[in-house]
């Protein structure tokens, strides 16, 4: 250690050996009787204590790979370890740096900033040295265990989610929600790829629901069938949902012929108001009736679209839409970046769940667009095909996609409200899907 | 122990699931254009509302009311979609 001889040797040179003999310590005492847990303290040189700052620094802890230092975990010491040589050192410096590109996008590129701004940042504390922030009493991992490792966060982000849905596009055409299950086929298809990975049936059926692009669904699904691999799952799942403009749009365009994107789609019929009112009753008693695991995440997002329709408790549903999401928003995000700390995501694992979430998130869209393409076939009206792609529920995300790439093939035609059909589809069809896999390992 | 062939075993859960998935959907959509029908017969519509013009008599405004009712119902739709 070069550096540290070097500023050794300043702090030795320029005070030889002051002794700091402690004055008042009668006032030091009464403390130390006060709280008796504290060390005595013992007169040290001015070297020592140089020395001690040094072992402090953030320089020090990311150039000494072997000071012991421990990883940090919301869940406690149980789950601590030593940090290895390349967490503690260029692990971390690469996390910044993959954190520094995430901040990239989500500024200047515009992908999800939201999402990815508070993730991004939690990933840049999670990574400090000495500080454990994402350990039990760190500000991040108070947050985690205040929210996502109890599933409650996601749950309230449904719930807002679902006071912001206006689902009468879908009431307008209900056979569009069809789509919303195909691009479904992304879950499982992906499922079959992670196993021929060599991940384990749960672990698989965990990484492969990043393929209904639903971040607190994901996150759900996560926690109760593989805890150890939630932060790369939600990383995934969170910055896939950002990529959605990127990942998509090619897709989409191999698919479907110029023609096919150029379809124009009728004008959606009326919804009466009472259609909206009953609906969200209706698909919770559906899920219920079918699939009651399902309904913690079906039950809120219910329960939020309720409380919109109803027309009567507007302040409510406008803290659900407005100002509750915004706040579990920022602790998802800072929570989920916890995970992003270099011992938790630079393993293999983590890069198996990136790819296969990747295909998962792909094939989703091609199946939602290969249905969309069918049931244009088969279908009086005519149905452009990229609307199967809003299938994936990446809600208004994949919508405003479509709309953009409908918008490209033909200036003028509007396809937003068309799509969004399938994508609120689609994030009942990720519930539903999430439901059977927990019903599978029940 | 056998040994479990897992991607056959991740083969059925895909058909589960999608399958299930499937079932969902149908019984919403069907449940959905049920509901749009009762909702229709027993709660239809009221008229829309007429625009406020002076009382319909002379042929000659006929022209002139249907114009006025074609700009609110714009006016209406424009500023719903906003």
């Amino acid at each position: 250690m070069k550096i540290r001889q070097i500023f050794l040797l300043f702090a030795l040179v320029a005070m030889s050996s002051f002794s700091f003999a402690t004055e008042g310590s009668n006032l030091h005492h009464e403390a130390q009787e006060q709280s008796s847990h504290k060390k005595p303290y013992e007169p040290k040189t001015l070297s020592q204590l140089a020395s001690s700052f040094w072992e402090t620094t953030g320089i020090n802890a990311i150039i000494d790979t072997n000071d012991g230092e421990m990883t940090s975990d919301p869940a406690g010491e149980a789950k601590e370890r030593p940090m290895g040589a390349f967490e503690s050192s260029l692990g971390r410096i690469i996390m910044i740096a993959i954190v520094f590109l995430l901040f990239y996008l989500a500024i200047a590129k515009g992908f999800e900033p939201l999402l990815l701004l508070p993730i991004a940042f939690g990933g840049l504390l999670a990574n400090i040295p000495l500080a454990h922030m994402a350990g039990p009493e760190g500000m991040l991992g108070v947050i985690y265990n205040m929210g996502i490792a109890n599933e409650f966060f996601p749950l309230l982000i449904f719930m807002g989610v679902g006071a912001m849905t206006d689902f009468g596009p879908l009431l307008a055409n209900p056979k569009t929600a069809l789509l919303g299950g195909a691009a479904q086929f992304g879950i499982f298809g992906s499922l079959v790829g992670a196993v021929a990975l060599g991940f384990d049936l749960q672990d698989a059926s965990a990484i492969s629901i990043i393929g209904g692009a639903d971040g607190p669904t994901s996150i759900f699904i996560a926690n109760r069938l593989a805890p150890d691999m939630l932060g790369a799952i939600a990383v995934a799942a969170y910055s896939y949902m950002a990529l959605v403009p990127v990942i998509q749009p090619p897709i989409m365009r191999a698919l479907t012929t110029k023609e096919e994107r150029e379809i124009k789609m009728g004008v959606q019929r009326k919804v009466h108001r009472l259609e909206k009112l009953f609906f969200p009753i209706v698909v919770l008693m559906l899920s219920i009736l079918i699939l009651p695991e399902s309904t913690p995440l079906i039950g809120a997002f219910a329960f939020g679209n309720f409380a919109k329709e109803s027309g009567v408790i507007d302040r409510l549903s406008d803290t659900m839409q407005n100002s509750l999401i915004n706040i579990v928003t920022i602790f998802l995000g800072l929570g989920v970046g916890s995970k992003l700390a270099a011992d938790k995501f630079l393993v293999l694992e983590s890069l198996g769940i990136m790819i296969i979430g990747l295909i998962a998130f792909g094939a989703g869209t091609a199946a939602g667009v290969l249905m969309a393409k069918i049931m244009n076939k088969f279908s009086k009206e005519p149905i452009n095909p990229l609307i199967g792609a809003a299938g994936v529920s990446a809600v208004p995300m994949a919508a405003r996609v479509v709309s953009k790439v409908g918008a490209e093939a033909r200036p003028g035609n509007v396809l937003l409200m068309h799509a969004m059909g399938p994508n609120v589809a689609g994030v009942i069809g990720s519930a539903v899907a999430a439901g059977v896999l927990l019903s599978i390992f029940k | 122990m056998t040994e479990v062939n897992y991607i056959a075993e991740a083969l059925k859960f895909m058909v589960l699931g999608m399958g299930v998935v499937f079932l969902f959907l149908v019984v919403l959509v069907q449940l959905i254009k049920l509901q749009a029908s009762l909702i229709q017969k027993y709660f239809p519509d009221k008229a829309p509302i007429t625009p406020i013009a002076p009382k319909i008599g002379s042929e000659d405004r006929d022209e002139e009311q249907r114009r006025v009712a074609a700009i609110i119902a714009a006016i209406s739709e424009y500023s719903k979609n906003k």
